[in-house]
């Protein structure tokens, strides 16, 4: 028997008028994936998140979320989500312990179990010391750390996470992508995050759907995409010295950026197809070379994103 | 329905109300200026009045007979205690569920929207119909609370100050009743319907509860057909005018009910 995807989507398009914010977007995300989904803003990274919850009907397409169809039945998917909105959306005049006390209510926490479950999402989230003070004198990185606990207060098997670390300091950054980290242990949770932070996802993500004007440009693991992005990489050969002019020869009729020699027996090969380095050491070897060591740089998710929105746009403007 | 994600809602649209002076203060100082001070200063100047009193003559001749023996007669500073206390103030007592549901109201729609807090309740799990009978409910449970309290401020301080006079409990009356549990609540719930309207369409509370203010008008043109004797508020009255102004309320609701959905609500995130 198949295990029912946490998340769906087949065709899902949304259209505000005349202007399309998702296209034709299909994508199945397995229960205890954590995904990343990347895109410029007006991507459609917000509206996949909110027809997901069903607050958005879809123009055209489906959308399943927790085996549910969130149009129909909102309410229901909702009860299983949590999500971090963009913006901490929390009333400055509430203590962090009533709005816990609130969202729990409306989650319908079960009763014995709020003050616990209050209690120990303060003290995960550091907020122990200060929770019965104003949201209101909170700084930016308490609002969203108080943030993401209601998104966890009733426990929901699914998160959304819009921008976890946006506009925090690079130590709250820290502290949101640890907390991440650790939801995501243990595969019990299928968390959807999106982010402009490319590192981040590289970090935390098992797999990116990167969007681009409402469409999906690429679907797979970091490096299936960093792969599948073709970008010329820099790579540094080492060969027995004797065969060092050989090797710089060959490497720099296959290479855009040339190949230099980096010291004995060292050749340093800009721009080669990460595609044609087996073939390139291949070549090498033919010559006699004794090859000790080929070391291609990682194609990190930032240039294969970059790579990517550039063949985009070349598309859209073909 | 999920009357504990309602009532969750309704409850901290009330609290924070409380926490906002702004807010808050109108609902604390109308009720006391409206009725303790303003009938003090009524009974004072009523004592003092002298022959003064004489120019109220015409208007207690030209009310109705049932009115006229509701007076009960006697010395004319007396009938014109029991008119302005009994009837007249009754008129201004519409002020406060208006009042209190255009603040709240204003707080609750168009604030929610200037603090930014809406998203996430868009996320909880409500349905859009749940989500408006707490938008709904929060104001006019609180209309009807300070109501009862303001009418019990009232009833304490007129009946101290000229229960004597009178001879007979002030503002104990079917009419009263009729006041605060009918008449009352609908005013109040035709302030929310005009305050969800309005709220659609602005920034922020402030601009909301002042264009919503525009609803106080009807009150005042009822309390000035009052006092030039074109009508009075009596039982029969106080009823129709609480039917005909609940039907208009419960259609401008259903009205607004049908822009209060999430996919429209988003636009104002």
């Amino acid at each position: 028997m198949t295990a029912t995807p946490a998340l769906e989507a087949s065709g899902l398009t949304r259209r505000f008028g005349e202007v399309t914010a998702l296209e034709d977007v299909s994508f199945s995300i397995p229960a205890g994936q954590v995904v990343g989904l990347l895109g410029h803003n007006g991507a459609g990274k917000t509206t996949t998140i909110r027809l997901l919850n069903g607050l958005l009907s879809p123009s055209s397409g489906s959308a399943r979320t927790l085996g549910r169809d969130p149009w129909e039945e909102g309410p229901a998917v909702r009860a299983r989500s949590g999500v971090l909105t963009e913006t901490p959306s929390l009333d400055e005049r509430m203590t962090a312990r009533e709005a816990l006390r609130f969202w729990a209510e409306l989650w319908n926490v079960p009763r014995e179990e709020v003050t616990g479950r209050i209690d120990d999402l303060l003290e995960r989230f550091e907020l122990a010391g200060r929770a019965d003070d104003r949201v209101g004198g909170y700084s930016r990185g308490m609002r969203q750390r108080l943030a993401l606990a209601r998104t966890l207060l009733h426990d929901p098997p699914l998160l959304f996470l819009d921008e976890p670390t946006a506009a925090l300091d690079p130590i709250a950054s820290i502290n949101v992508r640890d907390m991440v980290r650790s939801l995501a242990a243990g595969h019990e949770r299928t968390i959807l995050i999106c982010t402009h932070n490319l590192a981040e996802a590289q970090e935390l993500c098992d797999r990116v759907i990167i969007l681009r004007r409402g469409r999906i440009v690429a679907d797979g693991t970091p490096s299936q995409v960093t792969d599948a992005a073709s970008i010329p990489i820099g790579v540094e050969i080492e060969v027995d010295p004797d065969h060092a002019d050989d090797a710089r020869r060959i490497a720099a009729a296959r290479a855009s950026g040339g190949a230099t020699a980096a010291g004995p027996g060292l050749v340093r090969v800009e721009g080669l197809a990460r595609e044609a380095v087996p073939a390139l050491v291949a070549e090498l070897v033919a010559t006699g070379a004794a090859v000790y060591r080929v070391s291609p740089e990682q194609v990190t998710l930032e240039a294969a994103y970059v790579a990517l929105y550039g063949d985009a746009e070349g598309e859209a403007e073909a | 329905m999920n009357w504990r994600a309602i009532r969750a809602i309704v409850v901290r649209d009330l609290m924070l109300v409380m926490r906002a002076r702004a807010v808050f203060l109108p609902l604390i100082v109308v009720p006391v200026l409206l009725f303790v001070l303003m009938p003090a200063a009524a009974v004072i100047a009523i004592r003092a009045g002298g022959e003064a009193l004489e120019e109220f003559g015409p208007l207690l001749e030209v009310l109705p007979p049932q009115i006229t023996d509701a007076l009960g007669g006697g010395p004319l500073e007396r009938q014109i205690l029991v008119y302005l206390l009994e009837y007249q103030f009754a008129t201004f007592f519409l002020i406060v569920p208006i009042m209190v549901c255009a603040v709240i109201a204003a707080d609750s729609f168009a604030g929610e929207k200037e603090r930014k807090t809406l998203e996430a309740l868009l996320y909880s799990p409500t349905s859009d119909r749940e989500l408006y009978l707490a938008k709904l409910l929060g104001p006019l449970a609180a209309a009807i609370g300070v109501s009862i309290v303001s009418w019990a401020l009232y009833v304490v301080a007129v009946n101290l100050l000229a229960g004597d006079d009178i001879g007979h409990l002030v503002a104990v009356s079917p009419l009263w009743l009729l006041i605060l549990v009918w008449l009352g609540p609908a005013v109040g719930a035709l302030a929310i319907s005009v305050l969800v309207v309005v709220s659609a369409r602005v920034r922020g509370f402030q601009e909301a509860y002042q264009l919503g203010g525009v609803i106080v008008l009807p009150v005042v043109a009822l309390v000035v057909a009052q006092l030039a004797g074109l009508l009075v508020l009596d039982v029969r009255l106080a009823a129709a005018l609480g039917a005909i102004v609940w039907a208009i309320a419960g259609a401008v609701l259903l009205i607004a009910s049908r822009g209060f959905r999430r996919e429209r609500l988003l636009r104002q995130v």
